[in-house]
């Protein structure tokens, strides 16, 4: 406890009670050993879990609980999935810090209204994808462009129950650093066949998703 | 979708300078429009800490204070449209601004807040190895060359400060600057000339950034001996200052060599109903409080335009 100030606890109360719908699960997958972030992650999840009654932290281990690690596709920790009324396939691996921090906050409420602030036209486009879509952001946590491209990613998943969305903390997960020659952030790879540089505007994006899912 | 769309006034851009013209322009009961390409908050909901903005003792994250303004602006009736401004038409009296979304946005005044981004270089190697060692964003990026060299381009006050955050992480920092001292403040510049992984590379002109899939050096000469040698890098973090959003407007209104808008003490460019404000604008200063300041003007000015001539 204690990683928030308590100025910033009322805030994100006030936030969570006038914004949240529906209960969001906090799913989060850990392991006993070797993993040095998962400790820290695990604090920040239980406090941000204690701010409101709708916030439930559930707790899993990466190797006992296979079940789940299938069901919600983890296959690296600390990994956080978030849950609301559906899965909508929100994914975050590594300490959601720094930056950060504010996408997982954006995104907790979006996932609870089950909806996002993408434009009219980005949704109906987005609800038009009918072949599964894979997107990661590699991000730093110091990385103050990196929100936007996250959160331009969870909102596409959100959006549509074809898309997918990882953000994926750099420091933390060096051999995907090495295969996909991350050396600039935010990174964006999509399906493995697109990939591209820096924040987009939210029309640019959008079009590289489709153009995935052709 | 090639509609167009009325509005009394419309204002490109919402960081603080456009979101403040918003405020008041939808305060004053005029019709408004903010497009904005990116996020709302503009340069601000990416600074990390503001200490130097009047009313928050304490600083203020720049997120959080994008996050109020914005609120502040829509509370007071102004539409914020997601799309990128990519052309302006003046037909008589209206400005005409066409969107990236294919629809138009029409209104007799028009107030320009497109700030500023950081300069490119132009040299060869700077746009083909981007993502791969060439890097605008220090605090981003320094990560990914822990232990190895990196270079700094420039000799601001930026530049130097980042080469200081740098050498923390990296093996070495070498600044190269085109002249043979630096034009950052003498408080930065002594804590860098105190720390050992940082070299200098006085009056250099930058040929190019070399590497094939990444990079691997900066290619300089020397301003006096006119030698050529390449610089050992695996990163290139490039500092040389920044450069107005003002491409829109060119040829429509009057702009300095730089490309910054000249405006008179009320905002107004050389066209008639056409107004900028923020880091756009040719000034001395460029933060939020001058931005919000010159805002405040350019909206009220807008409006007295558009009653005048109504
Ligand atoms: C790293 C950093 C730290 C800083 N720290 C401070 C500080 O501590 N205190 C301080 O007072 N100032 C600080 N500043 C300066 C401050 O951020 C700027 O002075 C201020 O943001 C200027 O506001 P603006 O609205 O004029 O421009 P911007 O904030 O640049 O906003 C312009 C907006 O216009 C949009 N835009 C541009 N072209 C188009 C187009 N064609 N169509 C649609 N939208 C468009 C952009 O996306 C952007 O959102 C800092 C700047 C940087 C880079």
């Amino acid at each position: 406890m204690g990683m928030l100030r308590e100025e910033d606890q009322n805030h994100l109360r006030r936030e969570f009670s006038g914004k949240l719908v529906n209960p969001v699960k906090i799913v989060f997958f850990t392991q006993k050993l070797e993993c040095m972030y998962c400790q820290p992650t695990e604090e920040i999840l239980t406090e941000i879990a204690s701010l409101s009654d709708k916030l439930i932290l559930e707790k899993h281990d990466l190797l006992e609980d296979k079940s789940l690690v299938d069901q919600y596709g983890i296959d690296k920790i600390p990994g956080i999935a978030l849950i609301g009324d559906r899965d909508y396939g929100v994914r975050f691996f590594g300490v959601p810090s720094g930056f950060e921090f504010t996408s997982l906050i954006e995104d907790i409420i979006d996932v609870s209204r089950g909806t996002t602030g993408l434009t009219l036209d980005s949704r109906e486009k987005l609800k038009k994808i009918a072949k599964p879509v894979k997107i990661q952001v590699f991000i730093t946590p110091t990385c103050p462009y990196c929100p936007a491209a996250v959160r331009m990613a969870h909102q596409a998943a959100i959006e549509s129950d074809m898309v997918t969305a990882h953000m994926v903390e750099s420091a933390e997960f060096p051999h995907l650093v090495q295969k996909y020659g991350v050396m600039g952030v935010p990174k964006v790879i999509i399906n493995e066949t697109i990939q591209f540089e820096g924040a987009q505007p939210e029309p640019v994006f959008i079009n590289h998703i489709l153009k995935a899912a052709e | 979708m090639s509609e167009t769309r009325n509005y009394d006034i419309t204002i490109l851009g919402a960081g603080p300078a456009g979101l403040t013209a918003g405020l008041y322009a939808g305060r004053g009961g005029l019709k408004a429009a903010i497009i904005e390409k990116m996020m709302p908050g503009g340069l601000v909901a990416n600074t990390e800490r503001i200490d130097n903005y009047p009313g928050f003792p304490e600083g203020i994250s720049g997120y959080e204070l994008a996050q109020k303004m914005e609120q502040q602006t829509r509370k007071f009736g102004a539409e914020i449209i997601s799309a990128q401004a990519e052309n302006i038409i003046s037909e008589g009296k209206y400005q005409l601004v066409k969107l990236s979304d294919g629809s138009t946005v029409k209104s007799r005044a028009l107030i320009v807040a497109t700030g500023a981004f950081p300069k490119t270089l132009g040299v060869s190697g700077e746009k083909e190895l981007l993502g791969k060692g060439v890097s605008y964003c220090a605090v981003c990026d320094g990560a990914f060359f822990k232990n190895q060299p990196v270079a700094v381009l420039g000799g601001g006050d930026s530049a130097v400060q980042e080469a200081i955050y740098l050498a923390g992480l990296v093996s070495k920092v070498t600044v190269i600057h085109r002249r043979n001292a630096l034009r950052a403040a003498d408080s930065i510049q002594k804590i860098a000339f105190a720390n050992k992984k940082i070299a200098f590379a006085w009056s250099k002109d930058i040929l190019s950034i070399e590497g094939s899939s990444r990079v691997s050096g900066v290619r300089v000469m020397d301003k006096q001996t006119l030698k050529e040698e390449v610089i050992p890098a695996s990163g290139a973090f490039i500092y040389v200052g920044y450069q107005p959003n003002s491409e829109l407007v060119k040829g429509i209104v009057n702009t300095d060599q730089q490309g910054y808008i000249i405006t008179d003490d009320k905002m107004a460019t050389s066209l008639q109903g056409i107004y900028a404000c923020g880091d756009v604008r040719q000034k001395l200063v460029r933060q939020i409080s001058g931005a919000v300041g010159d805002a405040a003007t350019a909206a009220i000015a807008a409006q007295q335009y558009l009653e005048l001539n109504a």
